[in-house]
């Protein structure tokens, strides 16, 4: 008679456990495919950030609509599931914060998120206030980044988002601006400025960030938020009609939006590109660029070249 | 910023939302006002016959309607609908509502003589045909845009009644219709929701129909504003 020991017992009660909970184990795997996603480090502290975000820009600004609320948790659902992280606003973009936190509460995904919007005020004195008010509509504790919108007011906001961050109630800081404006100005300000993060335009046709503000951003470990990554959907408009390069696969590229993306997240300055969609499948496209193999530096030079003579 | 950089932004970049959003404004209105919201056109169909009448009561009530179509249209859809997703819209709501309580104060006083009838069918064109703009964007019966919910139908319909007014207070009364036209013109382009630039050149269209119809006092001595003016007829 097999004696029944108290440590083969739990042995036994292990392995039925394994073996019931197995079905369940194998279906939430990810395939490999979907475990390899390519992540960036911020270099202010080395923890990684999926190289795809979302923006929120005229998208998620649907004010009261319950339907189109309901349309847009299910694109952040999208995101979510394909391991998106970096959600970036702004109290800029009218209802979208309201639209994340209904999207959010109703995902229960408030833990699961990097938590990114910005201080828009010319009033240097809001910046606390505005936060609050921000964090309230995510339904957030406190958020992942800051950043100063378009430079407005930077001196007076960065000022209190440094003792933000001191204090704890903002993990990191940084500045934005966006279609090429002011660089010159913003390259100051990252020369003398304690910045985490960066956020600027920056696209296959909108290059003028190569020149100065990427090798400054690597020089002084700042990560990078790249925004307009579609040029406001106009990239889209231009080229969808137009084949891809017949060299496309070998470049990891099966469709337009992985075309711009994963030439924008080559880039080895660039930790985060943002775009914004409101509809699931171009959000499922989008998200596909955060897989598989990304362009060389050669191949690079040769999407550049592809859609300039286009 | 200096001015370079503001001339580097386009109509665009002003605008943050979408046009989907826009045109469920008026679907939404709509429904959630229905079965209420077929009293607002109703009053925009009985408004001129009051307009029209010699007795000084209707021509009271004709523009206490129009007052009320504006606070409805200010209150509702500016500020509750559309101020969400574009604040400038909440501003020119409040306006919209004080330009409305402005007509209910003024009460007949501000219609000086019965309505003619060049003004009334440019009227019944206006608050019957304007609508289906909306319409022609969202192809959908509930985004009809009707007189005192939707600011381009009431704007342009009530231009009429400005014009017909005594100076100074014909301009005070068409200040805030020209501004919004304008401010609606640039959105309806940016947008690329075409169909819709139809409200703000109707409204330019009707405010020249009313002014030759109701030619300023100044203009023509002979005429007395709170009299019927060349081609007014009493009924």
């Amino acid at each position: 008679m097999l004696e029944l020991s108290r440590r083969r017992f739990l042995i036994g009660v292990g392995l039925s456990g394994l073996v019931m909970a197995f079905p369940r184990l194998l279906a939430a795997t990810p395939s490999s495919s979907e475990q390899d996603f390519h992540v960036r480090p911020i270099p202010s502290t080395g923890e990684s950030v999926p190289a795809i975000g979302m923006g929120t820009w005229i998208t998620f600004n649907v004010g009261g609509d319950q339907y189109l609320i309901d349309e847009r948790t299910r694109v952040l659902e999208t995101f979510l599931a394909r391991n998106g992280t970096v959600i970036d606003c702004s109290p800029m973009y009218g209802s979208a914060a309201d639209v994340i936190g209904a999207g959010l509460e109703k995902l229960g995904a408030h833990d699961r998120i990097f938590a990114a919007t910005k201080i828009w005020t010319s009033d240097g004195s809001e910046t606390r206030e505005q936060a609050a008010t921000s964090e309230q509509r995510w339904g957030i504790e406190r958020f992942d980044l800051l950043q100063v919108h378009n430079l407005l007011a930077w001196q007076e906001h960065l000022a209190t988002l440094k003792e933000m961050k001191a204090e704890g109630r903002v993990r990191y800081i940084g500045i934005t601006t966006s279609h090429g404006r002011r660089h010159r100005e913003l390259a100051r300000i990252m020369e003398t400025e304690p910045l985490d993060f960066v956020q600027l335009t920056y696209n296959v046709l909108d290059r003028e960030a190569e020149e100065r503000l990427l090798p400054l951003a690597r020089e002084r470990g700042i990560a990078v938020i790249a925004n307009r990554p579609f040029q406001g959907g106009s990239l889209f408009r231009r080229f969808q009609s137009e084949p891809l390069p017949s060299w496309a696969r070998e470049a990891g590229v099966g469709n337009w939006a992985e075309f711009f993306l994963k030439f924008i997240i080559s880039h080895p300055a660039v930790t985060c590109a943002i775009p914004a969609t409101t509809r699931v499948e171009h959000m499922q496209e989008n998200m596909g660029a955060m897989y598989g193999q990304l362009p060389d530096t050669s191949q690079r030079r040769m999407m550049a070249e592809y859609v300039r003579q286009l | 910023m200096n001015g370079a950089t503001w001339l580097s932004y386009s109509l665009q970049d002003f605008v943050m939302f979408g046009p989907e959003v826009f045109l469920r404004l008026f679907a939404r209105i709509n429904q959630d006002l229905w079965p209420w919201l077929l009293l607002w056109p109703l009053a925009g169909l009985v408004l001129p016959w009051f307009g029209r009448q010699a007795a000084e009561l209707p021509r009271r009530l004709a523009m206490a309607l129009a007052g009320l179509a504006w606070i409805g249209c200010g209150y509702l859809f500016l500020v509750r609908y559309y101020g969400p997703v574009n604040w400038p819209a909440t501003g020119f709501g409040w306006a919209f509502v004080f330009q409305g309580l402005l007509l209910l104060l003024l009460k007949g006083r501000a219609l000086p003589g019965p309505m003619a009838w060049p003004v009334v069918v440019s009227w019944w064109l206006a608050v019957f045909l304007l609508p289906w703009l909306s319409v022609l964007e969202m192809p959908d019966l509930w985004a009809l845009a009707l007189f005192g919910l939707a600011p381009g139908v009431t704007v342009a319909s009530t231009v009429l009644l400005f014009a017909g007014q005594p100076l100074p207070l014909r301009w005070l009364l068409l200040v805030l219709p020209l501004a919004w036209s304008l401010f609606s013109a640039a959105i309806y382009w940016a947008l690329g929701t075409f169909w819709l630039l139809g409200f703000p050149v109707a409204t330019l269209v009707l405010l020249v129909v009313a002014l030759r119809v109701n030619p300023s006092p100044a203009q023509n001595p002979g005429s007395q504003s709170v009299h019927p003016g060349p081609g007014r007829q009493s009924p």
